[in-house]
């Protein structure tokens, strides 16, 4: 996991220390995730009762009021559910997570072992666009820290630190919760990408593979003399091959170019396009080896990656609805604060200003992390996917080591149909509710517009005359 | 294996059973449930429970009736649309009671056959010696059972203290307030547990395969660490076992040389011992190959305790059967939904209905308004609570369940295919590949009556659709509150400043927040 986020969880209490020693201090480990939800139910507390808070400002109207409130207790129910379910969460995920994490890295070191003889199968990738994700985020990040802080400190000086508790404290850990999954499902999705670069090995190797000598000689026999009956058959085969090269070829160019637009993930960049073509014909050429065999390991790493994601969608899951529907709420009141208040009577009142700024920047944010961990998991979907279609087209090239026995057939079989019955069993989503993809986002904004129709219409005037905040446009007309 | 034997579930219904017999919910014949713990119809019971459905019809219109005086003032108050909404949902209940009742009559010939064969399911699953654990189930009835009485009673005594004036005598109908609810719980109850225990099979089966696979890796586990001095000797019989498996093709002389190449390349150490170890499992698990082209050093035969690396024919049979009662359990678990399916359609209904009228009269309570007076609970803001909490909470635990147990029996063909995985046979793939296919065709999707899915993604459309019916109501609300006001206004001639507006404006962003809020507290953590 990244340093960042992990020094960041373990300050916000979201993280037990020394997570992967079973055998360590209690009292020490949890002493941060005790005293952290401590101190902010104590903000809570003080901001809510015993006037210290910005609704309590004499310069607050009604509008502000009622916004910092909302705001607050959607941070304190975000806060809330997403601190128990770290709580619920134990040491014993994070020991299970590494233990198989080591096994398939394990598995995957032998596999590239057998397959990859020049080390030429995985150059290092591309990082920029990782580093500029992270700096969008952190930046973001430091401005919305920055932006309450500063503000806040001109009613209070240092006692501002309780109202930023309060208003800024949970969407970051919230946030920093969501980072952790996505961190933890980007390690997932390397480990497929890293799988179907096996798997396009082998087909590769397949696919642009000489004939055996042996089967040659047949060929150049029929090709002299067609009666005979078992070469013809061979000839045949070998002609379809070469046909089938020549098609996936195509394909498999398209394929490239599409995957260059949508592949430009945050924690791992896919590294399918690494390797060259030539390069096979290098390697095989120096040896006739295959790398075939390690397909049922591959096989079996595959299901071991999915059971991993499986575990970790049981955990990090049932904390995204929480998140979704706070950063569902605070986008549609920002949107509707910012259309219906803040354009027509901004900046005539600058604690008003303050609590709609706090929400456009929230929604913001918290969109953004939520895009991101909806990518990922659609990221990671689409690669475990991927190997299912390349072993279909390792299957369809009846390759040569497949002559020979039905077993590699029956098992690449056997993974098509694993597959089939993976894909109706799992599938990232926040325990059931919606599918983490990009079909949430299409609801979301479904479900967001409508709401938005409905607010929207209703009749701010009044309330804001009550306020003593004249909107512009009838100032002008009085004049 | 004759003198092992399983206890039908029915035994832990014992109490429900009781519950529902004594209070004329289900009509089958109690003595035969006591004696034999199978439900039989009985002529009897049928009479009894369609005396309690008139007994509750008559006093449920009683109720009504006599506590309809405010229902006519709020007639007269104009506010048209509560009053519709009131008069709509007063009978949503009762038809809920209904429709229970009607279903366990309709029933009652076929529920039997239902238990009946899930009792057969457990006698097969113990044949293949899976025992199934049903010790909990009499536990967790008791503990829903709690939960509903203390929910029903606590919302029934408050209203009735907080609400009702209870001066009159005629205020004691109120209790009857609380039957149709009371009876659907223990319906749903029933409901649930039948459903937990078909989940329980299905979790078992698989269960069951990962056994097979672990004791499978924990061989290979052994194989590896004792075996490496065994490597060398196995590896001529790995070349002639793979020309065996090829030998009906013609080509056979191409690959075999292909297979020798093959293997006497320098390799890394672990995956050839996977290698070595498939094609050595086949060969012993066949025993028409010819035996004697493999070494086998003789201790090797005695650790063979996975039953994946049994005689392939058993192995084969153990798996068919498993998937038979995974086919099996899928049926009952059509049956079950079929023979609930309109129960669970009404519930659902009521539970979308109520929740939105609910929270809707709330607004309308915090505004000073008439509400129905069978709604009366929504004038306090903590009993609507528990009453939301214990509709919502009904409904969504059966969607959950319902959801849990399809993701169960989906999970089947993944640990299916993991036996094939780790034994890496071909015989056993091919035999893997087929039930696969077949596991593929089973499915146990709940739905209510088709009309949808009960899984959670139904429960995500819903609080959507209730969160939004509820903007929808409390506008047309506010509207016709203001064409109220206007009107009064202009009656009075005051003068034409609308005080109300913008206090109703603020009122109701208030309650935006309450709603939006408690629409996310419905998604179940």
């Amino acid at each position: 996991m990244n340093l960042l986020l992990q020094t960041c969880s373990l300050i916000f209490g979201l993280m037990p220390f020394n997570r992967t020693q079973v055998d360590s201090n209690i009292a020490v480990d949890y002493s941060l995730v005790l005293v952290m939800p401590l101190l902010y139910l104590f903000c809570y507390y003080t901001v809510n009762f015993s006037g210290f808070s910005v609704r309590h400002l004499p310069t607050c109207n009604s509008i502000c009021s009622l916004s910092s409130k909302l705001l607050m207790h959607v941070g304190c129910f975000l806060y809330l559910t997403i601190y128990f379910l770290t709580l619920l969460r134990q040491k014993g995920f994070y020991i299970e997570f590494e233990k198989r994490l080591t096994e398939i890295d394990e598995l995957v070191g032998e596999c590239i072992k057998v397959a990859d003889t020049q080390n030429k199968l995985f150059v290092p990738k591309k990082k920029r666009l990782y580093y500029f994700t992270w700096i969008i985020i952190l930046a973001t990040f430091a401005f919305a820290i920055f932006y309450d802080i500063n503000e806040m400190s001109q009613y209070y000086g240092p006692y501002c630190f309780i109202s930023n508790m309060v208003f800024t404290f949970p969407y970051v850990a919230g946030s920093i919760v969501q980072g952790m999954f996505a961190s933890y499902v980007s390690v997932i999705s390397e480990r497929f990408s890293t799988l179907n670069i096996l798997f396009e090995k082998i087909n590769h190797e397949s696919d642009k593979r000489n004939l055996p000598i042996a089967v040659m000689d047949i060929e150049n026999d029929a090709h002299k003399d067609d009666t005979y009956g078992g070469p013809a058959v061979i000839s045949d085969l070998a002609r379809r091959k070469n046909r089938f090269q020549q098609k996936q070829k195509g394909v498999k160019s398209d394929d490239r170019s599409n995957n260059n637009d949508s592949d430009f993930a945050e924690d791992e960049d896919s590294a399918d396009e690494a390797y060259s073509f030539d390069e096979y014909d290098e390697t095989r050429l120096s040896d006739g080896k295959t790398s075939e065999e390690n397909l049922p390991s591959l096989f079996k790493l595959h299901d071991k990656i999915l059971s991993l994601s499986v575990l970790v969608n049981a955990e990090f899951g049932a904390q995204c609805v929480p998140y979704m529907a706070a950063c569902f709420v605070i986008t549609i009141f920002s949107i509707f604060l910012e259309t219906k208040v803040m354009f027509i009577v901004g900046g005539k009142n600058h604690v008003m200003d303050y609590v709609i700024y706090l929400y456009v920047i929230w929604s913001f944010t918290t969109m953004m992390v939520g895009y991101f961990v909806l990518r990922l998991c659609c990221n990671t979907n689409a690669h475990s996917k991927q190997s299912a279609m390349i072993v279909h087209e390792i299957m369809q090239k009846k390759p040569t080591f497949m002559l020979g026995n039905d077993v590699y057939y029956n098992k690449m079989k056997a993974f098509t149909l694993q597959f089939l019955h993976w894909e109706g069993y799992f599938q990232f989503n926040g325990i059931g509710l919606f599918a983490l993809d990009y079909t949430f986002i299409f609801s979301t904004v479904s479900a967001a517009t409508s709401y938005l129709i409905v607010l929207l219409q209703f009749d701010m005037t009044a309330t804001l005359k009550n306020e003593g905040l004249t909107p512009k446009v009838f100032s002008t007309e009085s004049n | 294996m004759a003198h092992r034997t399983v206890q039908p579930i029915l035994v832990h219904f014992g109490t429900l059973f009781m519950f529902c017999k004594v209070l004329g919910l289900y009509p089958h014949d109690l003595q035969a449930f006591q004696r034999m713990h199978t439900l039989q119809g009985s002529k009897i019971g049928t009479a009894f429970v369609c005396a309690t459905i008139l007994a509750v019809v008559v006093a449920y219109n009683f109720l009504i009736y006599s506590f309809a005086d405010e229902d006519r003032e709020l007639k007269e108050a104009q506010s048209t649309l509560t009053f519709v909404i009131g008069i709509f949902l007063t009978y949503i209940g009762l038809g809920m009671m209904l429709t229970d009742q009607w279903s366990a009559l309709r029933n009652q010939s076929k529920i039997g056959e239902l238990y009946e064969r899930i009792r057969a399911v457990d006698e097969q699953l113990l044949r293949e010696n899976i025992v199934v654990d049903i010790s909990k189930t009499s536990q967790r009835i008791l503990i829903m059972l709690a939960l509903t009485v203390i929910c029903e009673v606590t919302i029934l005594v408050s209203t009735y203290i907080i609400l009702v004036d209870y001066t009159k005598w005629i205020s004691l109908l109120w209790i009857f307030s609380c039957f149709p609810t009371f009876y659907n719980s223990l319906d749903k109850i029933w409901f649930a547990n039948t459903l937990n225990a078909l989940r329980q099979r299905f979790f078992m089966i698989n269960t069951a395969l990962d056994g097979m696979v672990e004791s499978h890796e924990k061989l290979k586990r052994w194989a590896n660490t004792g075996g490496d001095s065994l490597l060398s000797t196995r590896k001529p019989s790995i070349a002639n076992v793979s020309i065996d498996a090829s030998i009906e093709y013609l080509y056979k002389d191409f690959t075999h040389m292909e297979a020798v190449k093959k293997f006497n390349m320098p390799r890394n150490k672990i995956t050839p011992i996977a290698h070595s170890l498939n094609f050595y499992g086949e060969s012993f698990e066949t025993p028409k190959k010819p035996y004697k082209l493999s070494i086998q050093p003789p201790s090797f035969n005695m650790v063979y305790e996975s039953e994946l690396s049994r005689d392939i024919e058993k192995v084969e049979e153990n798996l068919n059967n498993l998937c038979q009662l995974h086919d099996e359990i899928c049926e009952i678990g059509k049956q079950l939904n079929e023979l609930w399916s309109y129960p669970i359609l009404v519930l659902m209904a009521y539970g979308f209905l109520i929740f939105t009228a609910q929270l809707y009269f709330l607004y309308c309570a915090t505004q000073k308004q008439n509400i129905p007076s069978l709604f009366r609970s929504a004038k306090d803001p903590y009993i609507t609570t528990i009453y939301l909490c214990y509709t919502a909470g009904k409904c969504i635990y059966l969607i959950y369940l319902s959801w849990k147990t399809s993701l169960e029996s989906k999970r089947t063909g993944i640990c299916l295919h993991k036996c094939g995985v780790v034994a890496d046979n071909n015989l056993l793939y091919e035999i893997v590949n087929h039930l696969s296919l077949k596991l593929l065709n089973h499915s146990v999707d709940f739905s209510a009556c088709g009309f949808f899915t009960l899984d959670m993604e139904t429960l995500y459309g819903v609080s959507g659709g209730i969160t939004s019916y509820l903007i929808i109501l409390i506008q047309f609300n506010l509207a016709a509150q203001q064409a109220k006001d206007a009107i009064h206004n202009a009656d009075e001639s005051v003068s034409a400043m609308p005080t109300t507006d913008g206090g109703n404006t603020t009122a109701l962003m208030e309650l935006f927040t309450t709603t939006f809020l408690s629409s996310i507290h419905t998604t179940p953590y």
